[in-house]
């Protein structure tokens, strides 16, 4: 096997594979969101925002979820992580797919299985939906990264006598602690915006400044306090950022990187592995499974009605067919990922600095969605109602998390093998082509998937773009849940199953 | 840094043309095959209702959704005079004046109607030998304790509606003592309608622990409509004293490109086979009185002679400081 000791390097220098992603960002990010904070953002607002008790203490109350929230995700997510990127055994692949297939499915179909087990809202409720989310993320960052961790360093820690937890902490982390940090901001940023899970878990005391938002553009028609909240919520978040940055300044380290290593089949302590994935898998997958037992059994009684009535094709009460549901979202997801990813790359190739590509994950939804309405209203941008904008927003949205998922892979290309091809005769593109793309296919199927899960699941920003003729799955399982009867209500359910059991299916092959 | 001046050069360019305001204003309109229909996501019409509107202007009906009804109405008033559509379904007399403050509407009537009422699980009472309760009154007694979810009003239309209803009922001095009285007896606050209906109320299909919930005049219909097994009378019923009228607008909107195409759709909307089909695709009652209603409607729905109603005008002057005296109250 290939071994090579170096620092990592990056591949481009040059800005001008920034173009692209730079425009694209520009036109569907920053001046709409730009647009929303000239119109309504007030100085006055922001300070009498900031001196109400109340939203003092939704402020208050975001933060410190979010904090709980992201320990527990990481306390189930890095074990599993560990056992999944270094044993293989019969059920590995089914296990990551239970895992990772939560990050799609629309936040009531979650909070429904979550509720529908612990029979009551508040914190707790709230903390598990959040951790069955966000393992995905864990998993996703973290497990490229770990995987590609060389056995023989920690063999060799082993037989010079460390113990576990000394090679741990002395062989192991040093390469996967720019992933853990990654994927830790990220579910803390996931769970501190939170809104679907918070709308149903909540009630009406627990809130989230993201919830708040929400409620006072929409439902108060308050935009200026509206705008000032998801000020507040940037100025935080950006907050977040930076001390994570100095986190990450410390010691930069030389990789021992290597192709991500063959799994081992036998694992040493066989148990280990097997216990911390069935916990895992138990917490994660014990919401879906209400969701599938809700669609199956109706007063104690199993009946494949809903099931029956959706492989018909029908939809009970509403004007579309499942198979037009299905094709508009896949079709979404395929464009959003075609969008996405290869612009991901661009940046993720190139050392440029991340701050602009991290704005998407700072700014509110809501504020995106008003700015989206505001700006593109107009010819010749007149865009607001095009279908098109749907997955353009849904890349938007992905493109700070697709670039993380590839940036492991990207640094870790070893340049030498470059060098090698380049001496060889090798024009840079095809090199580029021959070396780069191939060590990074697997990242990029990764980031594909990724990019598709987060169009098919989105409810924020482009719930407030209008559709004409194309509902999506999580908008047709919302209106079927939505509306009395319950053959309607049972088919919003059997529609989520469908969706759980499609992903974990798709996600266990990827 | 060559893509700084990228970023400021297409903002300055897309924030110029957001200020060069379009004035078009011609009688003539723009899309004449076309006339756009904007709705909230629930709005699922008959399936080919629009086309004999078609066929006799040559007229495609699009419809446009995007959210629901508070969704709809407040990006539509960020965007007013430059509208997405040509026709606005789904303004209620609860968002109304919000409506008119920004001239969203050139001309607005009603459409249809529907009331906002407590239903209750016929079994869960009869197994028990209790009888349901049939005021708002009742609902504050001790044998009802426990026993209700009603929505967050902020989050959700219908319990902004029932929030109305005992405003109307007890007066605008008198309903905060009620709503004490609902908390200490034990009132379920549900973030929303489906969360009330379909995870806490007893009689549809989540089996919840409460069987009193603020639902629809229409609900009992619309579960006979969509039984899991075809049944004669709906597991649920409707307690006629606690509705609260609420009556939905279709209007055409302001700088509509297609005003001629708009007033046809409207009275298209409005005449007697759109208003026969809305109350087993939507589940409101038709405002045009010569539509006759479906059996299912007639046996079932309920739509009191005197429901309990508020002037929209007070309704929005008063909607932000009610709403924030009832959150003091329940939180």
């Amino acid at each position: 096997m290939a071994e090579y000791m170096e620092r990592h390097h990056l591949v481009s220098k040059t800005k001008t594979l920034l173009i692209a992603p730079v425009v694209f960002l520009s036109i569907f990010f920053v001046v709409p969101v730009t647009n929303t904070f000239l119109r309504y953002f007030r100085f006055s607002e922001f300070s009498s925002v900031l001196s109400s008790q109340p939203l003092r203490g939704v402020a208050w109350f975001s933060l410190w979820q979010a904090v709980v929230s992201t320990l527990l995700t990481l306390t189930i997510g890095l074990p599993a992580t560990w056992a999944l990127s270094r044993f293989t055994f019969r059920g590995a692949r089914l296990a990551r797919g239970i895992l990772v297939a939560p990050f799609v499915l629309p936040a009531v179909v979650v909070a429904a299985g979550v509720l529908a087990i612990t029979d009551s809202r508040g914190v707790t409720p709230i903390l598990w939906a959040h951790v069955v989310f966000n393992v995905s993320v864990v998993l996703r960052i973290v497990g490229p990264r770990w995987s590609m961790v060389n056995h023989r360093l920690e063999h060799a820690a082993a037989t010079l006598g460390a113990r576990p937890s000394r090679t741990f902490t002395l062989v192991v982390w040093p390469h996967i602690a720019d992933a853990v940090i990654s994927a830790a901001t990220l579910v803390f940023i996931y769970c501190f915006t939170s809104f679907g899970v918070i709308a149903i878990l909540g009630g009406v005391s627990r809130r989230t400044l993201e919830s708040e938002i929400f409620t006072q553009a929409v439902r108060l028609g308050n935009t200026t306090t509206a705008t000032a909240l998801a000020v507040l919520q940037a100025l935080i978040i950006s907050l977040v950022f930076l001390v994570v940055r100095q986190l990450r300044r410390s010691p930069s380290l030389s990789l021992h990187v290597s192709a991500p290593q063959a799994l081992r089949t036998k694992p040493t302590h066989r148990l280990t592995p097997f216990i911390i994935i069935a916990i895992a898998v138990a917490v994660v997958a014990s919401p879906l499974v209400a969701t599938v037992y809700r669609s199956l059994v109706i007063n104690g009684h199993v009946s494949f009605t809903a099931w029956r009535t959706l492989f018909s094709g029908s939809l009970p009460a509403l004007s579309v067919s499942l198979q037009s549901v299905v094709t508009t979202s896949l079709v979404f997801a395929i464009a959003a990922a075609c969008i996405c990813v290869p612009l991901a790359l661009l940046v993720a190739t190139t050392s440029a600095p991340r701050a602009l590509f991290s704005l998407p994950l700072v700014v509110s939804a809501a504020t995106l969605g008003i700015g989206l309405i505001i700006t593109f209203n107009t010819s010749p941008y007149a865009w607001r109602s095009e279908r098109w904008l749907i997955p353009v927003v849904h890349a938007v949205i992905a493109l700070p998390l697709v670039i993380r998922a590839l940036e492991p892979a990207t640094r870790a290309i070893p340049s030498s093998l470059r060098h090698a091809s380049a001496t060889l005769g090798a024009s840079p593109f095809i090199s580029w082509v021959r070396v780069d793309l191939s060590i990074l296919k697997p990242a990029l199927l990764r980031a594909t998937g990724l990019s598709m899960a987060i169009s098919l699941g989105e409810f924020g920003a482009t719930s407030f773009l209008s559709r004409s003729g194309s509902t999506t799955l999580p908008i047709a399982i919302a209106q079927l849940l939505g509306r009395p009867g319950v053959a309607t209500q049972q088919a919003g359910f059997a529609l989520a199953a469908l969706m759980i059991i499609i992903t974990v299916g798709v996600m266990s092959r990827a | 840094m060559k893509y700084s001046r990228v970023l400021i050069a297409s903002l300055l360019v897309v924030i110029a043309s957001a200020c060069s305001s379009s004035s078009s204003n011609t009688s003539i309109d723009a899309t004449p095959n076309e006339v756009t229909l904007l709705a909230y996501d629930a709005f699922t019409p008959q399936e080919g209702i629009f086309d004999a509107f078609t066929a006799a202007t040559g007229a495609k009906v699009k419809v446009v959704t995007g959210g629901d009804s508070g969704v709809l109405v407040s990006k539509a008033i960020l965007t007013a005079g430059n509208p997405e559509g040509d026709v606005l379904w789904g303004i209620d007399n609860t968002l109304l004046s919000r409506a008119q403050k920004a001239e969203l509407l050139t001309n607005y009537e009603p459409v249809d109607y529907g009331d906002i009422c407590v239903n209750y699980d016929k079994q869960w009472f009869t197994s028990r030998n209790i009888a349901p309760p049939t005021s708002l009154e009742d609902l504050a007694l001790p044998t009802y304790k426990n026993l209700l979810t009603v929505q967050d009003p902020v989050a959700s239309s219908p319990g902004l509606g029932f929030l109305l209803g005992t405003i109307a009922h007890f007066g605008a001095d008198n309903w905060q003592g009620y709503w004490k009285s609902l908390k200490a007896n034990g009132v379920r606050i549900a973030s929303d309608w489906t969360s009330a209906y379909t995870i806490d109320f007893s009689g549809s299909s989540g089996k919840g622990k409460y069987p009193l919930v603020v639902s629809y005049g229409s609900s009992p219909p619309a579960e006979v409509l969509y039984a899991e097994k075809p049944i004669e009378t709906p597991p649920t019923a409707v307690i006629e004293s606690t509705c609260f009228r609420q009556t939905e607008y279709v209007g055409a909107l302001r700088g509509s490109r297609n005003p001629n195409n708009a007033k046809k759709l409207i009275s298209y909307l409005l005449d007697i086979s759109f208003q026969e089909s809305m109350p087993l695709s939507l589940f409101v009652f038709p405002v045009n009185e010569k539509a006759k209603l479906p059996v299912l409607f007639t046996k079932f729905a309920v739509a009191p002679e005197n429901p309990l109603t508020l002037d929209p005008v007070d309704i929005e002057k008063n909607r932000d400081a009610w709403l924030s005296t009832w959150r003091d109250i329940i939180l």
